[in-house]
């Protein structure tokens, strides 16, 4: 019995080395989880072109409509890829709107008096002691995100109903207002910035795709990123015939998502409130302070949130005190749409940038086409819940593929 | 009448006859390959039979839990038979083997803490009512059967680790199982707490002739519990005999391979204290936190290895928790090589203090990351540049040295850790802390849930850390490792260090007395002052 043993012992496989070499998992890669919204909006437009021309009305994919929509999207897409950043740190915040309405109201109220750039100047101080307000009693006294959030968005919105004594605040001296036009309607020619950002997407994505070749690696997804993003580029500049005029609130946000994008992505800033969010006892452990990630997340999306509040204002240059309402949601869902985490430690601002590019598309379309808004809510809420299904049934199939 | 009953008489002898010879379940050549490419099992046959106990081990990795997850159902094999009860059958989810009479109690109890044991127990019961007094009739059978008395009332929040872990093999009996799957049940367990376990497997078995399949790390449990025994490797049987031929030091060859398990009877040389060092690397002065943890004082030189030892919940855990200014509501003074530090995890971590936590899923990985953004967390500042920008390729660098160098197993940095098998997650855990400065490792159970080969590993890598000069405080709950890697060992009861011990100077035996609170060797109300770990009287 022992010889066999020990015979048995002896004879056992040795491990296989393991493969030097890391493979590339495109079926993941190019899966409905990791792409599945960049279908979706690639689907819709298509559609909806497709769908005007069949109806014989202007061309739906046609530059001009294309940045009037992201023009459309831009206010809440800034706060969408604010709201990221919450979500990736496991938290939440339902305050935006109110909070970006709040601002608002301090803007149009003190801009006449002021000057527009103190007036701006108080407005974001203020958007940002609520979003302190929101972290410090979130992550001090332990409640959850979600009430605390609940609690403040409605609470500031009585505090702006008793600001403006219930009445619409509109601005109408000339100076502030000029200025006003000036920082939000203004336009500029981008057709050479996206020309050269696009001829160096591809020109990088060329360089690290041949380095990587010559090193005898496997092509890397962020390569063919930089290859796709960078042809993408170029497409809108050359179908923009030499000019591209782009509004202000447009180049804020493409901005303001670049820079979050690069800090999220490359910096030591960005992997910690992945962390945080991922297992923020772990985190802790691992000498990360948890409490400071978390509250500069609620500060970072209440300015963020007192800046889309400002460009609104500015636009209109008056305020309602219920402008805004309901804007929250419309913000979290592009964000569930970029299949951002609602638990936290998992979610892509570009993504979420196309959750609320494919929102406002709808909008859009039904616009165009002339459905009518009573359509609306309906498709919409049925798109949020689709894509959130999508993602779990993704996330499951690839947990139990790779096994335990 | 007579020759009908003649008959039957025979059919039932038959039946007697065929049980010894046909197993209750039987595996053919199961082979399991995952979508990836990774091959987990390579045709492994097994045979279960009624009223034997069936010890399944292997290192981690081996392919143990995917063999308990295809017998459970959550799984299918990809290729050879599964016979039960001498049919083939092909059972897809777990619902489908529970039926059929196979229950899996996991490793990790899936219970729901807000319920009562009772509804816990009868919790897929499609009655109406919530409580019914048949459900209550058949606790108290289940309570009878297995000799053991709950009260059927409590929250399962309430219960201790050990008891929750007989609630799920309550649980497992309830739906009336033949065949009784156990995956490491003792692994977070407290020793009294164990024996509960062993004494509901033996009458199972014994009393009631069920099969019980019984996964461990533990060999001497193995040795005391089981009739047979499988040993995977590599996702082959490399050994499946009675335990009654083997002995531990067989099994051990068989799970780790020959040289590894050599390597770890082998004497370790212990580094003399250095004795002239003035200032220790870690000073402790009445480090305290109410509720949890009394006045401790502690010196610990550099290269020296402390080993805690005690009962879960004594205050191990806290004690390391505490130095390491995770625990906010300590009190008292924590030196460094005669430095103070601020009070938070953080600055902790910058003076050269890395703590592996006890609870690897919940405290020490981040589930979503891959290996290489899991190892170089704690130690950001070195790959990164100008404005905190990360260096990918530098990360990768660390990623692969990790994996050469603690041996994980793995193809690329580029793996999830949450994909990893225990042991080698927890080689991760451990190191992250190698690519900054650390001069002081805390290690809470570093070795639990994993196999003898990492085992080796880790203890082997403790007391190369020690030869470095690096100081480590090192918690288990398996004695021997204490003994085999501390140069001397405190051992903890209630919050309070109640004793110390050179670790040349003790034994298995008194540590056990010491920490399970036997007063005899350890008079209980010894003044603290005498308990000063220095032999110096404290003020």
């Amino acid at each position: 019995m022992t010889a066999e043993i020990q015979s048995a012992v002896e004879n056992a496989k040795p491990l296989a080395p393991p493969p030097t070499k890391a493979r590339t998992n495109w079926q993941k890669v190019f899966g409905l989880q990791e792409m599945g919204v960049y279908y979706a909006l690639a689907l819709l437009i298509g559609t909806l072109t497709v769908i005007t021309a069949y109806v014989g009305q202007d061309n739906y994919f046609s530059i001009q409509n294309m940045s009037n929509v992201v023009y459309q999207t831009s206010l809440i897409g800034m706060m969408a890829v604010a709201m990221t950043v919450v979500l990736i740190t496991g938290n939440f915040d339902l305050s935006v709107a109110s909070v970006a309405a709040f601002s608002a109201v301090v803007l149009v109220a003190n801009a006449a008096a002021l000057g527009f750039w103190p007036a701006a100047a108080l407005a974001l101080g203020a958007a940002m002691l609520l979003g302190l307000l929101n972290g410090a009693i979130v992550q001090f006294i332990g409640i959850n995100a979600f009430i605390v959030t609940l609690g403040t968005m409605t609470g500031v919105r009585g505090l702006i109903l008793l600001y403006t004594d219930g009445r619409s605040v509109s601005v109408t001296a000339p100076e502030a207002t000029d200025v006003m036009k000036a920082f939000e309607g203004g336009r500029l020619d981008a057709f050479w910035f996206i020309l050269l950002v696009g001829v160096a997407l591809l020109l990088y994505g060329l360089y690290a795709g041949l380095r990587g070749r010559r090193a005898g690696e496997p092509l890397r997804p962020a390569t063919l990123g930089f290859l796709v993003g960078g042809a993408f580029l170029l497409l809108i500049a050359w179908a923009s015939n030499g000019e591209l005029m782009v509004r202000n609130p447009v180049i804020y946000m493409a901005i303001f998502t670049a820079l979050t994008w690069f800090i999220l992505r490359f910096t030591k800033v960005g992997r910690r409130l992945y962390a945080v969010g991922g297992n923020p006892e772990a985190a802790r452990l691992s000498g990360i302070n948890v409490t400071k990630y978390r509250l500069m997340a609620f500060v970072f999306c209440s300015l963020t949130a007192g800046f889309a509040g400002i460009l609104f204002a500015a636009r209109l240059r008056s305020m309602n005190p219920a402008g805004l309402q309901g804007a929250e949601l419309t913000v979290i869902a592009a964000a569930i749409l970029g299949g951002t985490s609602l638990f936290g430690g998992a979610g892509s601002v570009i993504k979420t940038l196309a959750g609320a590019l494919l929102l406002y598309s709808l909008t859009n379309g039904f616009n165009i086409l002339n459905l009518g808004a009573n359509w609306q809510g309906l498709i919409e809420g049925c798109v949020v819940v689709a894509a959130a299904a999508i993602y779990t049934i993704g996330d499951k199939k690839s947990k139990s593929k790779t096994g335990g | 009448m007579s020759l009908a009953q003649a008959g039957v008489a025979r059919n039932h002898g038959m039946r007697t006859l065929m049980q010894e010879v046909q197993p209750l379940m039987q595996l053919r050549g199961v082979r399991k390959t995952f979508d990836n490419g990774t091959v987990a099992l390579r045709g492994v046959d097994l045979m279960i039979a009624p009223g034997q106990v069936h010890g399944l081990l292997g290192a981690n990795g081996a392919g143990k839990s995917t063999l308990i997850k295809i017998l459970s159902g959550a799984y299918s094999a990809t290729k050879g038979e599964i016979l039960w009860k001498g049919k083939p059958v092909r059972w897809t989810s777990p619902k489908a083997a529970n039926d059929m009479g196979l229950a899996t109690v996991h490793q990790h109890i899936p219970l729901v803490p807000t319920l009562s044991i009772l509804e816990n127990i009868f919790l897929d019961d499609n009655g109406l009512w919530r409580r019914s007094t048949l459900q209550r009739q058949k606790f108290e059978d289940l309570c009878q059967r297995l000799g053991y008395r709950l009260y059927a009332d409590t929250l399962v929040s309430d219960l201790s680790i050990g008891e929750r872990q007989m609630v799920a093999i309550f649980q497992a009996l309830a739906t009336g199982a033949d065949l009784i799957v156990l995956d490491e049940p003792t692994a977070s367990l407290a020793l009294d707490e164990r024996d509960l376990v062993y004494d509901a497997v033996r009458r199972l078995s014994k009393v009631e002739g069920k099969a019980v399949l019984f996964v461990s790390h533990f060999l001497d449990e193995v040795m005391a519990l089981t009739d047979q025994v499988t040993v995977l490797r590599d996702g082959v049987v490399v050994m499946t005999a009675e335990t009654h031929n083997l002995n531990e030091g067989l099994i051990a060859e068989a799970i780790v391979g020959k040289q590894i398990a050599a390597l770890e009877h082998a004497p370790r040389h212990r580094t003399a204290k250095r004795e002239g060092d003035l200032v220790p690397r870690l000073r402790l002065r009445n480090l305290a936190s109410p509720g949890r943890l009394h006045p401790v004082d502690l010196d610990l030189a550099p290269g020296e290895v402390v080993g805690l030892a005690g009962l879960l919940g004594s205050g191990r855990s806290e004690l390391l928790h505490a130095i390491y200014r995770a625990d906010p509501q300590a009190t008292g003074e924590v030196l460094l090589d005669g430095k103070s530090f601020g009070r938070s995890t953080g600055a902790a971590v910058a003076a050269g203090i890395g703590l592996v936590p006890e609870d690897r899923n919940r405290q020490g990985i981040i589930p979503d990351f891959e290996i290489w953004r899991n190892i170089t967390l704690p130690a950001l500042d070195g790959v990164a540049g100008f404005g905190g920008i990360l260096s990918a390729k530098q990360e990768y660098e660390r990623g692969w040295q990790a994996i050469r160098m603690l041996s994980i197993k793995a193809s690329s940095p580029e793996i999830l850790v949450s994909d990893l098998s225990g042991g080698n997650a927890q080689k991760v855990t451990i190191g992250r802390w190698f690519f900054s400065d650390i001069k002081l490792f805390l290690l809470d159970e570093p070795t639990a849930g994993i196999d003898i080969g990492a085992k080796a590993d880790i203890l082997r890598l403790v007391r190369q850390l020690a030869t470095e000069g690096k100081s480590v405080i090192i918690v288990s709950s398996e004695l021997e490792e204490l003994l085999a890697v501390s140069d001397r060992i405190l051992v903890m009861r209630d919050g309070k260090c109640i004793a110390e011990r050179s670790a040349d100077a003790t034994s298995e035996h008194e540590l056990l007395l010491l920490a399970g609170g036997n007063h005899a060797t350890e008079p209980a109300n010894r003044p603290e002052h005498q308990f000063d770990l220095n032999g110096e009287a404290v003020k």
